[in-house]
């Protein structure tokens, strides 16, 4: 299978203050296409800095990232917001829809910084609201809008450009556990039939156990897989 | 572009209320540097254009150094009448036209007013305002140059002082009786449109002034070059200054051109001095901008995240925040410009009912061009700061920005 993203020996360190944090230590891992990866980990094992060094937010102190072959690091900052933006869909605890933006409008906004057309961004946008079934609140902004439509709206937006892989990092966390639910079952369906590849950081084990592989992450480091039976178990 | 412009306008008007404090910032000084400026402009022109009515060929000679303005205009100092001899006899020089003024009360149906005299030997001078100086009658017409008992007056005689007197109207000047021959048109000031003219030798009588003059009109014979002839007269003048010793008058000889460059110049130095102060409202309303957009670059750091997550470059931020800087300054330019030609003509239609000054107020096109890009360019340059720290701004770090 087709590697998208590719980790080689990475670390992380933040300074608080003179305090050297290692966030990570030495990772390394690849995603493949089709895959449905969830990274568990509690609090402070670091599992948001591998998410933003696998989205290619962020750049890792040591080790290298590979994204579709490509050294991450050797590309500049405008290059890497172009790619980031055409292979890689985001899903975010806070939702981070813009305020001021229609659910259509923010849909339709990564495809702007792609240079498609207005009417083609408002076509396609439409089909993806309907996708995750938010057919009919699409001109509403999304204070009008429940956290679990509003995550909808962003699961739509993350696929606005076609993304190769989609990451959502606790895509769950504000919302009530049915609404949770709801998430997790078109993230579910965008696997299983659109083929989409997709990881979720996550916490939960419950949230984990939709995936078809999970990496368990402590103290900066991978701690093993989880056995497909174990979620077995657990779904 | 197109799009950025869009974003740029919803964010500005999701903070509505800011983004209008902000432009009438920028408004207020846009508005000030168009009014002064275009009253300026107007005033500049006005003056110049009362100059240029005036032969070539009149020169002016007052008493004191034109450089100390307060002497020149406070008319106190006197031109002696062996001076304006000495003049007389200077070669090339026609005519020779010594003028004085006084404020005297004049009565007329009852009503009792001060008003200001003007006195000229009526009949060499009075085809010298007619032919040189431009002078056109209203109504009415000039006195006849041997009955020294008629006088023309100002055209704001029978608007503002006695309202209702038309030729043929009796006046009293210092218990003696005047007939009013003629009205003139407007000849310039408030001031000099409010004057009443007598002949030189009834206003002697009346004001017991003696020889002398406050100031002369000087008409020099065609085709001699004015500023040699200032020249000319000048020292003739100095050296009559010399012979009557311990009486320390300075004279100044002014041709047109000269009279209209001081003029000018004055005029421009006050105009810069406007342009200043109204900049510096301006920069005010600028550091304004920058203000705003600094504080949105703050609260929408998580947005500025999460739009480089979904694939903005640097120069893309960059553009929308410059936007929403140089549309605020640029609407505050064409509301400024606006609100300011407005007030200029208020201002302008207020002189012709109450005349400080008649002119009008110049408004160019590149006055307005200017309001409208001036604030534009300042509201680019302000917004250049906020935006640049936006557009760097590390996405991991801005999406975990909490307030």
């Amino acid at each position: 299978m087709e590697t998208i993203i590719k980790l080689e020996n990475v670390w992380k360190v933040y300074y608080l203050g003179k305090v050297e944090v290692w966030a990570l230590r030495g990772i390394s891992l690849e995603i493949k296409k089709g895959t449905f990866l969830s990274i568990i980990g509690p609090s402070g094992s670091g599992k948001s800095t591998l998410l933003n060094i696998i989205g290619c937010l962020d750049f890792p102190t040591k080790g290298k990232v590979f994204l579709d072959g490509r050294d991450i690091q050797k590309l500049s900052s405008d290059e890497l917001s172009r790619i980031r933006g055409k292979k890689i869909g985001f899903i975010f605890q806070q939702f981070n829809l813009l305020p001021n933006l229609t659910a259509i409008e923010n849909v339709a906004l990564p495809m702007i910084f792609q240079g498609v057309k207005e009417k083609e961004r408002l076509k396609r946008a439409r089909e993806l609201l309907e996708l995750v079934g938010l057919k009919e609140r699409i001109s509403h902004r999304p204070q009008e809008l429940s956290g679990g439509e509003q995550q909808r709206v962003a699961i739509a937006r993350a696929l606005a450009n076609d993304p190769e892989i989609v990451i959502a990092d606790e895509p769950t966390g504000n919302l009530d556990s049915k609404s949770g639910e709801k998430i997790m079952e078109i993230l579910k369906k965008l696997h299983k039939e659109q083929k989409r590849t997709i990881l979720v950081v996550t916490h939960d084990p419950q949230i984990a156990s939709y995936s078809e592989e999970i990496l368990k992450i402590k103290d900066g480091k991978i701690m093993g897989g989880v056995s497909e039976k174990e979620i077995l178990w657990r779904k | 572009m197109k799009e950025y412009i869009k974003l740029a306008i919803r964010n500005l008007r999701a903070r509505r209320l800011r983004s209008y404090l902000t432009v009438l910032g920028i408004l207020i000084g846009v508005f000030l540097i168009i009014t002064l400026l275009s009253l300026g402009e107007g005033l500049k022109e006005t003056i110049m254009r009362e100059l240029r009515m005036m032969g070539k060929e009149i020169l002016y000679v007052f008493p004191g150094e034109i450089s100390n303005i307060v002497t020149m205009f406070s008319g106190k100092a006197q031109i002696e009448k062996e001076a304006i001899d000495q003049v007389k006899e200077v070669e090339g020089v026609e005519l020779v036209v010594p003028l004085n003024y006084k404020a005297e009360t004049v009565r007329f149906k009852g009503k009792a007013k001060m008003v200001l005299l003007f006195s000229y030997p009526r009949k060499e001078a009075q085809e010298l305002f007619k032919t040189d100086m431009g002078w056109k009658l209203k109504e009415g017409e000039w006195p006849n140059i041997y009955k020294e008992e008629e006088v023309i007056v100002g055209k704001l005689v029978p608007e503002d002082i006695f309202p209702g007197l038309k030729p043929g109207d009796k006046i009293e000047i210092g218990g003696r009786k005047f007939v009013v021959k003629g009205v003139l048109q407007s000849i310039g000031s408030k001031q000099e449109d409010s004057m009443i003219g007598l002949d030189e030798k009834i206003y002697k009588k009346i004001t017991g002034q003696r020889e002398g003059a406050q100031f002369l009109l000087v008409k020099i014979k065609s085709g001699l070059d004015p500023e040699r002839m200032a020249q000319k007269i000048k020292k003739a003048l100095t050296t009559i200054q010399k012979r009557k010793k311990g009486q320390e008058i300075q004279y100044s000889v002014l041709t047109n051109e000269k009279a209209g460059s001081i003029a000018g110049s004055i005029l421009t130095v006050i105009q810069v001095i406007v342009f200043a102060f109204a900049s510096i409202a301006i920069v005010v309303g600028g550091i304004g901008i920058m203000n705003t957009m600094f504080t949105s670059v703050r609260e929408r750091t998580r947005e500025i995240g999460l739009m480089k997550a979904v694939g903005a470059k640097d120069s893309e931020i960059l553009l929308i925040f410059l936007f929403e800087a140089s549309i605020m300054g640029f609407l505050g330019g064409i509301l400024g410009t606006f609100l300011g030609i407005i007030f200029a003509k208020i201002i302008e239609s207020y002189g012709q009912v109450h005349p400080i000054f008649y002119f009008k107020a110049s408004i160019t096109p590149g006055l307005i061009l200017f309001g409208f890009f001036f604030s534009f360019f300042v509201g680019l340059i302000s917004g250049y700061f906020p935006a640049k720290r936006a557009a760097t701004l590390k996405p991991a770090e801005a999406l975990r920005y909490f307030e």
